[in-house]
């Protein structure tokens, strides 16, 4: 092969040597097709309650106003919710969004939404693609309860310069790749920004919101056995309104990375990640400035282990260091009244150690099992309060209310000293079962610990909330989780699972908590519980000119929060009730369709229960306005909520694989314009008094057109 | 600061592609439930005797008429137990008491009795430091074309004092409260403001300041959210309903809604300009 044939006759009537040079052929292959089988259900291992995406089967849905959307695309799979349109955040197996582990190149992320949830923080032409581990988490993920959206970004290409672009009504973005040191390394570039305040400037409106983005990569091969990586993320946004009210906040990461072959089996990975989240506004009318973040250092060092081919392992270690700023405040200016003050700042650090081995133990049969260690270190420099009893939210027996305590006395810890500390041992285990070559059954357990929180008593959360670690009056939140799931694979996969979770330590809030600038937030917090369960089942199309999903999910989420003695109500009177984000049925669809080289086209529609809302079951007179009166929490419903995107892809010329190649994407949001209701709100008319219900629609039907090219 | 969220949801709704829309919705309706309006202020230049209190019940949330409480017992005592009565005007669940004795610091301690329960509570009267300057700004509120007034006060220093501002003006329907702490204000010069689209030069303005206790400070913090509309979104909070210092001693559970405050008051009309 990939010689021409050479022929020459010889009579062998003597010792010959003779050398033939042969001359090299092109080959005239056959077009070789690969059949992908991509996104087929893994029957053989244990790993369940895994959706993976590529960025290629994100960038074939429809997205709002022409924005390719990675948190959009995920609110497709079975078990993920939000809080309605327009809502930041996402919600998994009815866990909070505060609960989920959002990981950027390994790097922690605070916040993942953009204009409060309207777009996401994710650049997509920077994403390679993206898992979300909805249960089962192996080991070596740790700090968050409910689930772990794994984000990994694009490496660049270490052959050739390109770069790639698209230009939306919204935003536009701009990647640039190439080698450094041909063949060694690469580098990736890519930035993001939004101009639809450019346009407000023109028409002379003096509001403006923005956000704009960089991710960057670059890797080096040092030798055989020696990679580095430097992984990047830089995003802002920032609201400008009417010069009054200025608001800008978001993330910034940096993960740089030693990929390390001890030998063929033994891998290794040591990272040092650095995250930070910062929140700042100003408030003219108030003369107030405020800043607010989070900083977090953390190093990890993983290890692959491939002892036989039946027995992998996996262990590691991480520590993570937090430095909370829940808060400076300061004047704007020397007209203000306000005077400077700086919220205690909080610090802890979270060590943590796993093991997670996988095990085939017959053909039939595999096991996952291990388990992660982790601790949690509340340290000084603070005042703590004290409280009487140790509580710092009373309860009144006479008005049948919680209030806040008063502090008896303030106990000074010194810088590095413990305030709080806490260990959890997190047992993991996942077991597959193959029926036949194409079915399994699977089932998991994990534990996992969570020891900071978002404090937000919003349905979704608000880019202003802060977060707070564990210490004496914030518990730790605790989940046990199992599930159990039934896979089959051919030309149509079909993943069904159900599942039940509980978590101990859920925070709730007092009726009328102020969080905002709340200087001892344990005034206003309870520790509640919370459970979840449901049914899954993802039906899947992998192959022909029709692709697509559709997923069902049948669930309920809710959360208690008891009295804590036999005298006290406890929050809705000790009563169960269903959490903001508790959707009892979600009906998703996603299809694409091929119909030429030229178009394609994408569709995706949802159907989902109304969220959960409290509405009035009366009304009466106080001081000359009329209150509405209020039963136990979120016992009534809004609307279903239902929508239907299309997109179309048009590439001109779709055999040109080099230089310039270009795409247009036309894509309509909300195609029959339905008029979801965002919320509902009661209130008296401002001319005429009179009550009325509001409702609030965010989006209705949006045309937009997009232009992506490469070269 | 809590404006905040409603700047965010505000803000949503003026740039994106938002509506909003008045729709019809059924609402259940609870059991009628007592509402005592017990609003004790001594404005500043008078004798305070002549004092209010309203008693009324909840009903539906889209009736039109507010059912009120008539043939009650109300009085209120003073530390060395001196009665107040209040006599209703007939027919209008309106109680008057024309022989009031405000002073400050006094504890007093208000009696309900209907429908064989007994609901009582107990303040303290609170004084509020006197309005010093007002200010008049043309270019207020988010577009900058809005008339905003101001008005200006001292905070005292020396302890945590809880204020409650009250506007009313024929261009709303209902007064306007506002809640203030001097958590970041301690001892300085503070503010309340008020702005409206539709104020034209010769509108009058009538602003009350209130001293207050810390609890209304809370009670009317909820009161006011809750009242501005509440009801589900991203950025609301669960509404519950807001628990004043109202006791039924007859049976704890069936609670009375509303408050008994007992504050100083002072009190101007501005004329915008």
């Amino acid at each position: 092969m990939g010689f021409q044939t050479s022929e020459e006759k010889i009579s062998l009537q003597q010792n010959l040597r003779k050398n033939i040079s042969l001359e090299s052929s092109t080959q005239n292959l056959e077009e070789i097709v690969i059949t992908e089988r991509k996104n087929i259900a893994n029957i053989k291992k244990p790993e369940m309650s895994v959706n993976k995406l590529t960025i290629q089967e994100i960038k074939k849905m429809p997205a709002v106003m022409g924005e390719t959307d990675i948190l959009k695309s995920i609110l497709q799979l079975p078990g993920v919710t939000n809080a309605g349109e327009g809502a930041s955040g996402f919600n998994v197996r009815g866990g909070a969004a505060d609960q989920n582990l959002i990981l950027l190149d390994e790097a922690l992320l605070y916040n993942s939404s953009h204009l409060f949830g309207f777009f996401s923080v994710f650049n997509s032409d920077a994403i390679k693609d993206l898992k979300l581990y909805k249960g089962g988490i192996p080991s070596r993920f740790g700090g968050r309860v409910s689930s772990v959206l794994d984000i990994y970004q694009k490496e660049g290409n270490s052959n050739e310069f390109h770069m790639n672009g698209g230009i939306g009504v919204i935003s536009s973005r701009l990647l640039a790749e190439g080698p450094l040191e041909k063949g060694k390394g690469s580098f990736l570039v890519a930035g993001r920004s939004s101009y639809a305040h450019l346009f407000l400037k023109l028409t002379d409106n003096k509001n403006s919101a923005y956000f704009y983005d960089l991710n960057t990569k670059l890797s080096y091969k040092l030798n055989e056995n020696n990679s580095l990586f430097l992984s990047g993320y830089f995003g802002r946004d920032v609201f400008d309104i009417g010069d009054q009210f200025n608001n800008v906040y978001g993330n910034a990461v940096l993960n740089l990375r030693w990929n390390h072959l001890y030998s063929e089996k033994l891998f290794s990975n040591l990272s040092m990640i650095y995250s930070d989240y910062y929140y700042g506004l100003k408030l003219d009318v108030a003369g107030l400035n405020w800043d607010s973040g989070i900083k977090n250092y953390n190093i990890k060092y993983d290890f692959k282990h491939y002892i036989s081919d039946r027995y992998k392992m996996t262990y590691g270690l991480n520590a993570v260091y937090y430095d909370f700023n829940p808060g400076t405040v300061s004047p704007t200016g020397a007209s203000s009244g306000i005077n400077r003050e700086q919220l205690d700042k909080k610090y802890a650090l979270e060590p943590a150690l796993y093991v997670d081995a996988e095990h085939e133990i017959t053909d039939k049969l595999s096991i996952n099992y291990g388990f992660r260690y982790s601790m949690f270190y509340r340290m000084g420099q603070q005042d703590m309060n004290i409280y009487a009893n140790n509580e710092a939210v009373t309860f009144n027996p006479e008005l049948q209310i919680y209030e806040k305590g008063k502090p008896i006395g303030t106990e000074h810890f010194g810088s590095g000293k413990t305030i709080a500390s806490f260990d959890n041992l997190e047992p993991r285990l996942a077991v597959s079962y193959q029926l036949d070559d194409n079915q399994s059954i699977k089932a998991s357990y994990n534990r996992m610990s969570q020891y900071i929180h978002l404090v937000s008593n919003t349905a979704s959360p608000t880019p202003l909330d802060v977060w707070a670690p564990s210490d004496n009056f914030i518990k730790p939140q605790l989940l046990d989780q199992v599930a159990l799931g039934y896979f089959h694979n051919d030309d149509y996969t079909l993943e069904t699972e159900i599942y039940y979770k509980k978590v101990k330590n859920r925070i709730d809030y007092i009726d009328g908590a102020d969080l905002i600038a709340n200087k001892a937030i344990e005034q206003v917090i309870l520790n509640g519980r919370s459970r979840s369960y449901g049914l899954e089942v993802l039906l899947r199309k992998n192959s022909g000119k029709l692709n697509g999903w559709i997923s069902y999910t049948l669930s309920r989420s809710e959360q208690q929060t008891p009295g804590r003695t036999a005298l006290e109500t406890g929050i809705n009177n000790g009563k169960w009730y269903s959490t903001g984000y508790d959707k009892t049925h979600n009906l998703a669809v996603t299809a694409s369709y091929k119909l030429t080289e030229k178009w394609s086209f994408g569709s995706t529609f949802a159907l989902q229960s109304g969220q959960p809302v409290t509405f009035p079951n009366g009304q009466y007179e106080y001081g000359g306005v009329i209150v509405p009166s209020y039963g136990a929490r979120n016992e009534d419903r809004l609307p279903a909520y239902h929508h239907l995107d299309v997109s179309a892809t048009y590439i001109p010329k779709p055999d040109k694989k080099k230089g310039w190649q270009g795409e247009w994407v036309f894509s309509i949001y909300n195609l029959y314009n339905r008029m979801n209701s965002a919320s509902m709100t009661f209130r008296q008319n401002e001319d005429t008094g009179r009550n009325e219900a509001v409702r609030l629609s965010i989006f209705g039907f949006i045309p937009s057109v997009t232009y992506n090219f490469k070269f | 600061m809590k404006n905040i969220k409603y700047i965010a949801l505000l803000f949503l709704s003026v740039l994106c592609f938002s509506c909003e829309e008045v729709v019809d919705v059924d609402l259940k309706t609870a059991p009628p439930r007592l509402v005592i309006d017990a609003s004790i202020d001594w404005v500043k230049g008078t004798d305070g005797t002549t004092q209010k209190i309203k008693l009324t019940t909840t009903t539906g949330y889209f009736q039109n008429v507010i059912p009120v409480v008539s043939n009650a017992t109300v009085f209120v005592t003073n530390s060395s137990n001196t009665v107040f009565t209040f006599t209703e005007t007939p027919g209008t669940g309106e109680y008057i008491c024309s022989d009031f004795q405000a002073v400050i610091g006094e504890t007093y301690v208000l009696t309900v009795v209907h429908n064989g329960q007994t609901y009582t509570a107990t303040e303290k009267m609170t004084a509020v430091p006197d309005i010093t300057r007002t200010e008049q700004n043309n270019e207020g509120g988010f577009s900058n074309d809005e008339i905003e007034v101001k008005f200006f006060y001292n905070d005292n220093g020396q302890e945590d004092n809880f204020y409650l501002s009250k506007f009313e003006t024929s261009r709303l329907p209902y007064p306007d409260y506002d809640v203030l702490d001097d958590k970041f204000f301690q001892g300085n010069e503070m503010f309340g403001l008020f702005t409206h689209e539709d104020f034209k030069p010769g509108d009058q303005l009538k602003i009350s300041l209130l001293g207050i206790s810390e609890r209304y400070y809370n009670y009317m913090y909820i009161l006011i959210g809750i009242a501005e509309g509440a009801g589900g979104g991203p950025f609301q909070t669960t509404p519950a309903n807001v628990r004043g210092n109202i006791v039924n001693q007859t049976d704890k559970n069936n609670y009375a809604l509303g408050y008994f405050r007992v504050s100083e008051r002072t009190e101007l009309i501005y004329t915008i300009q």
